[in-house]
């Protein structure tokens, strides 16, 4: 355990060291989110309130889509496909530790300061200059803690599962392409889920991505209360624990086909 | 001239050659790519439905607009795919800029016949398919002048696009690591330019009118082709002044590339 959090500790301060990276991604964010945010305004024109998201709350979305970006790492994630073409796989696979644990305690510190130097200030920098809205009440804050932490569970562990396709193909690229494309929209990333037409919405829902970013973003906005939460809540517990057995089952199974490149 | 047209040919050849080797994969990766675009276009598309069109325009017209920037962008990505910046910046990090410059050939030349992403292919083809949808459903009043004003203003945007990814390679010259601050004007030129203009605030409207002049590229060409009145009442020949704005841009973009590299001095690793 206390190797785990050491590896945490690591992984946070080499990602708190790129200053100038986090700069120029906070700057990008921000554009981006405020691209989204023309967009969705425009879109409302003249509604007030759609879905029960009103204009405050679909501009804070924006925010929050931005915010949770870099936190959540969903899209284009590659570290583990990239250790294994480098070679570099074989001596994090002789640590004593399980390879998931491993990859897993990374993450955990990259993703916390993510959440610090990218997600908070684009949360303050959108409260400053633009304006957003708050949740309220100790019981909401405290339901966004956890469904934050179990969203990164969930990206976590379904990025850990398609990076694995690199011990079975030399170009496990196109794999990750294809799989990452599918959250981009399923994840309620792109647009919030509740503006999609029904069928879609069901469709999404039976796919673990709508436990990512829609799900941070439902909780905030306080449009899920009482049962809908708890279902949320719930949901998100059994996709991570589903898709950290898959990784499990699949790192198994890989390490018979894995072959070491490089040098 | 001829001798260079020969040696880029060769050059994309051998670039294509390679990337057949894994057919499966190469399949894989145009299949993905082009799914990018159906799950882009399908949900925006979910969208524009649910809310009955975007700032007056309908849902075939911004399609319009979508299938054209779509077509363009992913062109000059595969063209240019050697500026790509975050893939130009690994050639100068790792010296392999020097190599190119040692040899007996015109740089940009090489650096535009180092890569050719080909399975940018199937996003240009559903762009297109996109777009021509768009153009049947949407019943443009052709003219001869429109016709030949079309291609015009696709090799504009692509030139715009090209312009761009000079420029952000230029600056790893300096930075050595591509700044992610370019994919502002590349991707968010890309995407801001699948909206109508007026859907913007000023200052961001005004970025994109004098600073990058995007607006000229696609929205203006767009309100002529749909006979759209303008609403900034800009002068009548705007609509024209593509060309002018992507060529603008990508001989800008050449002129700082030539000035980047007389001040290139490696960086030594």
């Amino acid at each position: 355990m206390r190797l785990f959090w050491e590896l945490v500790k690591l992984s946070f301060q080499r990602q708190l060291t790129y200053r100038a990276a986090t700069l120029a991604g906070l700057a990008t964010n921000f554009f981006f989110g405020l691209l989204r945010a023309s967009v969705l305004i425009a879109l409302y024109g003249a509604r007030r309130e759609v879905e029960g998201i009103s204009l405050d709350g679909v501009i804070t979305y924006t925010a929050l889509s931005q915010a949770t970006l870099a936190y959540l790492s969903m899209f284009w994630w590659y570290d583990v496909m990239n250790s294994v073409y480098s070679g570099d796989v074989a001596s994090d696979l002789l640590k004593p530790m399980n390879y998931f644990v491993f990859w897993l305690a990374q993450d955990l510190g990259r993703a916390l300061a993510s959440l610090l130097t990218r997600g908070l200030t684009i949360m303050i920098a959108y409260a400053v200059f633009v304006g957003i809205t708050m949740p309220q009440g100790g019981g909401q804050w405290l339901a966004l803690g956890v469904v934050l932490a179990l969203s990164w569970l969930v990206s976590f562990a379904w990025r850990f599962l398609v990076n694995l396709a690199s011990f079975w193909t030399p170009n496990a690229q196109g794999v990750g392409r294809f799989a990452f494309v599918l959250s981009w929209s399923l994840s309620g990333f792109l647009m919030p889920l509740r503006f999609f037409p029904a069928w879609f919405v069901r469709l999404a829902y039976l796919t673990p991505f709508p436990y990512t970013v829609n799900a941070v973003v439902e909780v905030y906005l306080g449009v899920l209360t009482g049962p809908g939460l708890l279902r949320l809540l719930l949901g998100q517990l059994l996709w991570a624990l589903a898709l950290i057995g898959a990784g499990q089952l699949a790192l198994r199974a890989g390490m018979r086909r894995l072959v070491i490149q490089g040098g | 001239m001829r001798f260079a047209l020969d040696v880029y040919r060769r050059l994309l050849a051998v670039q294509i050659r390679a990337q057949l080797q894994y057919p499966v994969a190469f399949a894989l990766d145009l299949g993905g790519t082009a799914l990018i675009l159906i799950v882009e276009f399908g949900s925006l598309a979910l969208i524009l439905q649910r809310f009955e069109g975007i700032g007056g325009w309908s849902l075939v017209e911004v399609a319009f607009l979508y299938g054209m920037v779509e077509m363009a962008f992913n062109t000059m990505d595969m063209l240019f795919s050697g500026f790509d910046p975050p893939v130009f910046g690994r050639l100068v990090r790792q010296g392999q800029f020097d190599q190119l410059l040692l040899r007996p050939l015109g740089i940009t030349l090489q650096v535009l016949g180092s890569r050719c992403e080909t399975r940018r292919l199937g996003r240009v083809v559903q762009g297109g398919l996109i777009f021509m949808l768009a153009v049947g459903l949407v019943d443009v009043r052709w003219t001869l002048l429109k016709l030949v004003y079309l291609p015009v203003v696709f090799a504009s945007v692509v030139s715009f696009f090209g312009g761009l990814f000079i420029i952000g390679s230029t600056i790893t010259f300096w930075t050595v690591e591509s700044i992610e601050a370019i994919n502002v004007l590349t991707y968010g030129g890309h995407e801001m330019m699948t909206f109508p203009m007026t859907i913007y605030n000023d200052w961001l409207r005004r970025f994109f009118t004098f600073i990058v002049p995007a607006i000229f590229l696609n929205y203006y060409p767009a309100l002529y082709f749909l006979d759209k009145p303008d609403p900034f009442n800009l002068p009548p020949f705007a609509p024209f002044l593509a060309p002018l704005a992507g060529g603008g841009i990508l001989a800008a973009a050449l002129a700082f590339w030539r000035f980047g590299i007389r001040h290139y001095a490696s960086t030594g690793s």
